[in-house]
Order: C-alpha cells, then sequence, then structure tokens
C-alpha cells in the first residue's frame, strides 16, 4: 500500500502541534527549538531533571527518547544546557502516545520533586 | 518498576540535590577534569593528599543524578584512606558496578546504593566517571575520558 507523502506530512504536524502543546503545559519544561516548518522532532529539557535520569525512567514505562547531546554540542552551548530529551514523531505515532509520554513525565518529575 | 527503585534509591536522590564536598580545593595536590563525551557530563575532581593520606577531596561539574551522586558518594568515602586503598576502592567498586546484576557483590557500605547501575548497562558510565576521574588524578593524568 503507497503511504501518501502529503497526509503523512499532515499527521505528523498534528501529532507535533499536539505534543508541543501539552509539553509546554508541564510545569518546569522548555521546548528547545521552535523552528515554525520543522519535521516531528520536540527536543525539550525540565528543570531539575537531567535528561539522562529522565531517559531511564521514561524507558521503564515503556517510552522511547532520545537523551544527551544529539552530536550537537555546538547548539547545547548555545542554548546554554548540557543535553535536551528528544521525542521523535513518526507517522505511526499518535495523540494517546502523547498522553502516555507526559504522564510518564509525570513520573519522572515525582521522582525527583 | 522495582529495577527503577533500587536506581534511585532515596540516598542517590539525596546526594543529588544536596551534593557533599561540591566545591573547589586551591591548589590541590592532584586534579584531573573527568569527561563523557556521549552525554555530556563533566566534572572536575581536586584531591589533596598529605603524606600518603587523602586529607581533603572536593568535586564540581554538571552531570547527572547518578554521575553526580557517585561523585558525592566517593568524596565522602575517601577522605582519610590511604592512597593505595583509595585504588583498591577504585577496583572494587568498578567490579560492583559492572558485575552481571543476578550475581553477588561485594557490601561497599553506602557505596553499595550505586549497585543498581547493574540494571542498566547504559548508566554504569554515569556511576564510574568519577571514579575514572579519581584514577587518573591519582596516577596525574590531566583527563579522564569514558570512551
Amino acid at each position: 500500500m503507497a503511504i501518501d507523502r502529503q497526509a503523512a506530512l499532515a499527521h505528523e504536524d498534528a501529532v507535533l502541534e499536539y505534543a508541543t502543546g501539552q509539553v509546554r503545559e508541564i510545569p518546569g519544561a522548555r521546548i528547545i527549538g521552535e523552528a515554525r516548518h520543522k519535521t516531528g522532532v520536540l527536543s525539550f529539557v525540565l528543570e531539575g531533571v537531567h535528561p539522562h535520569d529522565a531517559g531511564t525512567i521514561l524507558d521503564q514505562q515503556g517510552v522511547a527518547v532520545r537523551t544527551g547531546q544529539h552530536c550537537a554540542q555546538p547548539v547545547m552551548d548555545c542554548y546554554r544546557i548540557t543535553a535536551t530529551i528528544r521525542a521523535s514523531l513518526g507517522i505511526y505515532n499518535t495523540r494517546e502516545d502523547i498522553d502516555v509520554l507526559v504522564s510518564a513525565l509525570d513520573k519522572v518529575r515525582a521522582v525527583f520533586a | 518498576m522495582s529495577e527503577l527503585t533500587d536506581l534511585y534509591q532515596e540516598v542517590i536522590l539525596d546526594h543529588n540535590r544536596r551534593p557533599r564536598n561540591f566545591r573547589t580545593i586551591e591548589a590541590p595536590s592532584h586534579h584531573a577534569e573527568g569527561y563523557n563525551p556521549l552525554c555530556g557530563d563533566r566534572l572536575n575532581l581536586y584531591v589533596q593528599v598529605s603524606g600518603d593520606t587523602i586529607t581533603d577531596v572536593a568535586f564540581e561539574g554538571s552531570g547527572c543524578a547518578i554521575s553526580k551522586a557517585s561523585a558525592s558518594l566517593m568524596t565522602d568515602a575517601l577522605k582519610g584512606k590511604t592512597v593505595s586503598e583509595a585504588n583498591s576502592l577504585f577496583e572494587r567498586f568498578h567490579k560492583v558496578v559492572t558485575t552481571p546484576p543476578d550475581q553477588p557483590v561485594e557490601d561497599l557500605g553506602k557505596l553499595s546504593v550505586l549497585a543498581g547501575v547493574r540494571e542498566f548497562p547504559v548508566r554504569v558510565k554515569c556511576a564510574s566517571l568519577a571514579w575514572h576521574t579519581l584514577k587518573a588524578a591519582l596516577d596525574r593524568e590531566q583527563i579522564a575520558s569514558t570512551e
């Protein structure tokens, strides 16, 4: 079955927009990189939590994210951060996945409260 | 989630929140910088050795809860030890965090809280960064890298 490229991009955009709104609501969360026409990646930091600790706790809840510098040290320096948490969204992701991510992040915040 | 509770024990969370000996030492007898290029964790370790005894240890830097707590616990454990005791503790700690989780390990007192990283192979380097930096400092190498 062929995948409609425009539909795929539109889906990714919609999930990204939803995810961006949800993560922005999390106390202490700061989104890194907010270009208007970026692809389905959502990089962010959580105040008081190192991204690697967040990654381990998300992983234990079945949520796979990438954490660290993403081979982009100069960008980290630019934003004055050491690392980020990055969720990558694809055509297979849904709003429900984002809800799971957000509630898993609540658990991360609870560990470090 | 029990592995997670083993990893983020209260002692580790406490040392992350309030790291002990988190400061610099002016003109220390030994110093090294530890760096994990994969995650960006970086720490400076200062060791004051008088005669053959470690009289003071301090660190500063940024890292995850595991690396910060490990460095904090290490500095507490080293004060008053001789250099050879410190080297031996490095070897013993390294063994504890790299032994497969289904096998028994030596009890290293407070340091044993870090044995939980065995369930998370990717985090072993976080726990051992401070110790590799100690080894570099005592061997008078300037930089310790986990890569």
